[in-house]
């Protein structure tokens, strides 16, 4: 390879240069070959593409259309009855309101409690890199775990937030977080913001320190209040940042099964689940035990990720941010 | 060139990569062509404790020295058990051999062998009878249980002496009576932790709608929501009504719930099995004593019994390798330490007489012969345990409706059988 791009260097204005035509030919020669030479690469990352992605979708709508006895052996086609089962079901309402409210309200919350973290983290103080550090320690540690812990932590009759809370008389009988119906969806939606904060605060980081320090200098210099460079400076700049950290927190947060479904293990029925965990205890937990049904769930799941993630695209205009 | 092959060979590498990966295979039981023999088998088991893997792993070597034949063994945890089982059938690749709660649906896809094609007489007239009445579905044994387990009324001896109580209740009066002066202690203390949450509520209303002579199925009929049973489960909503239970029954599961209840202290009487008597003594914490359940029409006391089972599924010329892998689970000196280990009870006549000198078992045992079982034997019962399991725990609740919830639990059995 380096002879060749050696060669039109070379080539400049020293005598030794090969003729124009031979130069051309070997040119289009090395091209053509190295164009070839690049399929098999190319092969490999289509083939996990076809692996990962269009195999198991293909299968998923396969299953969907599939009637599946209980023991997961395919009785034949199925139709679309799975589909209309589950637009029949009582519950599915139910469900797509409690996905609605869990995935807006984490993902706002996240956002914001995410850009007033990254905030302090981009300020200099002592014990900064300890703080950094402690931030990141939720993201490391499993989702299953870190739920699991949760689900101790807010226990009713041992949960240590129940015992702080009652010893501290900020309350007079413990609180059922994870099984009083007012409670359940406000713990989880907790729990769902504390394990998203930290991957959102530091994309909102990252999108700080690449705010050119002289624009802010400047507008200080010019008598700029610190809330007016915060909102005409650093905000718009920050939006793509926001963007990305919205956009993957939105699916993130659509798709997010351990927390639901650790944290909600004891309520029966769907009276707190979303759309995912629904469709997984379709399949395995409740009554209907249909792989049939779970599989159009999953197909309606993915359909509904697309719509949201377009209609908020469209919302925030991502094409002006894009090209700004 | 030499630099093309390269590439070629990378690119090839992977496209095996990513076909071994599309195709999960999870190996064992490849026929061995002509001689119809099979050389390697393979066991998806429960896992039951910490126990589980060591037992199988030392019996798969037993079994190859045996045999010659390959056992390939996965301890899958309950959590996921079904799920991963119902993905291999799904997959067209089933266990040679599996451990499960459930046969009959399986039996009823005609995806298993039964006794008379790979159980020895010996092993099936050492089977005890209920549990082989439990394991046959349209007239043959499909469901060979492994193990099984008996509930019993734990109570806790401190507590009951606080309350001023000298013997286990024998009679419901009796039992809401206690439940009610342990209540009273107050600090928190329930009478009685009663987990209807989805766990496992199927348990916990079966013992008492035994003591209250009902059952799910009575004479081959849907009897869910029979007179008794409806008496039953208001009963199950009073005791949380009176503020005798531990907070939202409704909601509360077993092991993490009742149990953890019941092993803090925190609740004066529980259903237990010995499982539970093995992690109360290790935490030496409450002194507690095991009586029969309370009945409420003046009957012997009923037990609830569990037991779980190895299924087999026909795949061609694995029927010797199978019949090998039973004849030798079945050895007294391989169930019975399974058994030990796990802390169950025996499935065998020759097991109960090894475990009768063990006092601390006899309440138990005293029992298993007379155990009442749920309806296992029928594939429905598959579908109707996880309905149960979903919505009993709101007839509980507040606002719960004990007839309402078990006309349709009935509706649910009858659709469709």
């Amino acid at each position: 390879m380096t002879d060749q791009l050696d060669t039109p260097v070379g080539a400049a204005g020293t005598p030794a240069a090969p003729t124009a035509p031979a130069r051309r030919r070997r040119r289009r020669e090395t091209g053509h070959a190295s164009a070839l030479s690049a399929v098999p690469w190319l092969i490999v990352p289509l083939l996990l593409i076809a692996g990962v992605v269009v195999y198991p979708a293909i299968a998923l709508v396969q299953a969907s259309l599939s009637d599946y006895s209980i023991t997961g052996l395919r009785k034949g086609s199925a139709g679309f009855d799975n589909y209309t089962s589950i637009f029949q079901h009582d519950d599915l309402w139910t469900v797509l309101a409690n996905t609605a409210v869990w995935v807006v309200v984490v993902v706002a919350l996240t956002i914001l409690i995410g850009l007033a973290l990254a905030q302090f983290m981009a300020k200099d103080f002592r014990g900064r890199t300890l703080m950094r550090w402690a931030i990141i320690i939720p993201w490391a540690a499993s989702l299953v775990i870190t739920s699991r812990l949760f689900t101790l932590i807010l226990d009713y009759e041992h949960g240590i937030l129940n015992r702080l809370l009652v010893n501290l008389h900020l309350l007079g009988e413990p609180i059922d977080f994870l099984g009083d119906d007012s409670w359940v969806m406000p713990s989880m939606i907790g729990v769902g913001v504390f394990v998203s904060l930290p991957f959102t605060a530091y994309v909102l980081l990252a999108g700080l320190n690449a705010i050119p320090g002289d624009i802010v200098e400047a507008a200080r210099v010019d008598g700029a209040s610190p809330w007016k460079i915060y909102r005409h400076i650093t905000l718009p700049l920050l939006r793509p940042a926001l963007l990305v950290a919205s956009v993957l927190n939105l699916i993130y947060v659509f798709n997010s099964f351990p927390v639901i479904y650790t944290l909600n293990d004891r309520n029966p029925g769907f009276s707190h689940d979303t759309s995912i965990t629904y469709s997984y205890k379709l399949a395995f937990k409740a009554a209907e035990r249909s792989v049939g049904m779970s599989a159009a769930m999953g197909v309606v799941n993915v359909l509904l990720i697309l719509v949201v993630v377009l209609i908020y695209l469209r919302i925030i205009r991502w094409r002006e941010v894009t090209q700004a | 060139m030499n630099r093309r092959t390269q590439a070629l060979t990378v690119g090839l590498t992977g496209l095996a990569l990513t076909l071994a990966a599309c195709g999960g295979g999870t190996g064992g039981g490849d026929a061995e062509g002509d001689s119809g023999k099979v050389d390697s088998i393979k066991l998806v088991a429960a896992e039951y404790s910490d126990e589980t893997a060591g037992f199988w792993q030392s019996f798969a070597k037993t079994y190859e020295e045996k045999t010659g034949i390959k056992l390939e063994v996965q301890v899958v945890s309950w959590d996921d058990i079904d799920q991963q089982s119902s993905t291999m059938i799904q997959n067209g690749n089933p266990p040679d051999i599996l451990n499960l709660n459930a046969y009959a649906s399986y039996a009823q896809d005609d995806l298993l062998y039964s006794a008379d094609d790979v159980l020895s007489d010996s092993v099936k007239s050492d089977l005890l009878p209920n549990f082989v009445t439990s394991g046959t579905y349209e007239g043959k044994l499909y469901g060979m249980p492994d193990l099984s387990s008996a509930r019993a009324l734990f109570y806790n001896k401190k507590l009951f002496e606080d309350a001023g109580i000298d013997a286990a209740p024998t009679t419901w009066d009796e039992f809401a009576a206690d439940a009610k002066k342990i209540a009273d202690l107050g600090d928190g203390t329930a009478g009685y932790a009663e987990p209807l949450g989805p766990e496992e509520a199927q348990a916990e209303f079966s013992i008492w709608m035994f003591n209250n002579g009902g059952n799910w199925k009575t004479d081959g009929r849907w009897t869910i929501n029979s007179a008794e049973n409806v008496e039953t489960l208001s009963f199950l909503k009073k005791l949380a009504d009176d503020g005798l239970t531990q907070n939202n029954p409704g909601k509360t599961n077993r092991t993490d719930g009742a149990f953890a209840d019941f092993a803090a202290g925190k609740a004066g009487m529980v259903v237990g099995f010995s499982p539970l008597a093995a992690t109360l003594d290790e935490a030496g914490k409450v002194d507690y004593g095991v009586a029969p359940m309370p009945t409420n029409n003046g009957d012997e006391p009923k037990s609830y019994g569990v037991t779980d089972y190895l299924m087999a599924f026909k795949k061609d010329g694995n029927a010797d390798a199978i019949k090998a892998f039973y004849d030798l689970y079945y050895q007294p000196d391989q169930v019975n330490t399974f058994i030990e280990n796990e802390g169950f009870l025996p499935v065998t006549t020759s097991g109960v007489e090894k475990f009768s000198s063990n006092e601390d078992l006899k309440v138990y045992l005293d029992t298993l012969t007379g155990v009442q079982l749920t309806p296992t034997d029928d594939p429905k019962w598959d579908t109707v345990k996880l309905a149960v399991q979903q919505e009993i725990g709101a007839a509980v609740g507040p606002d719960g409706d004990p007839k309402a919830v078990l006309d349709d639990l009935q509706e649910q059995a009858e659709s469709g059988s």
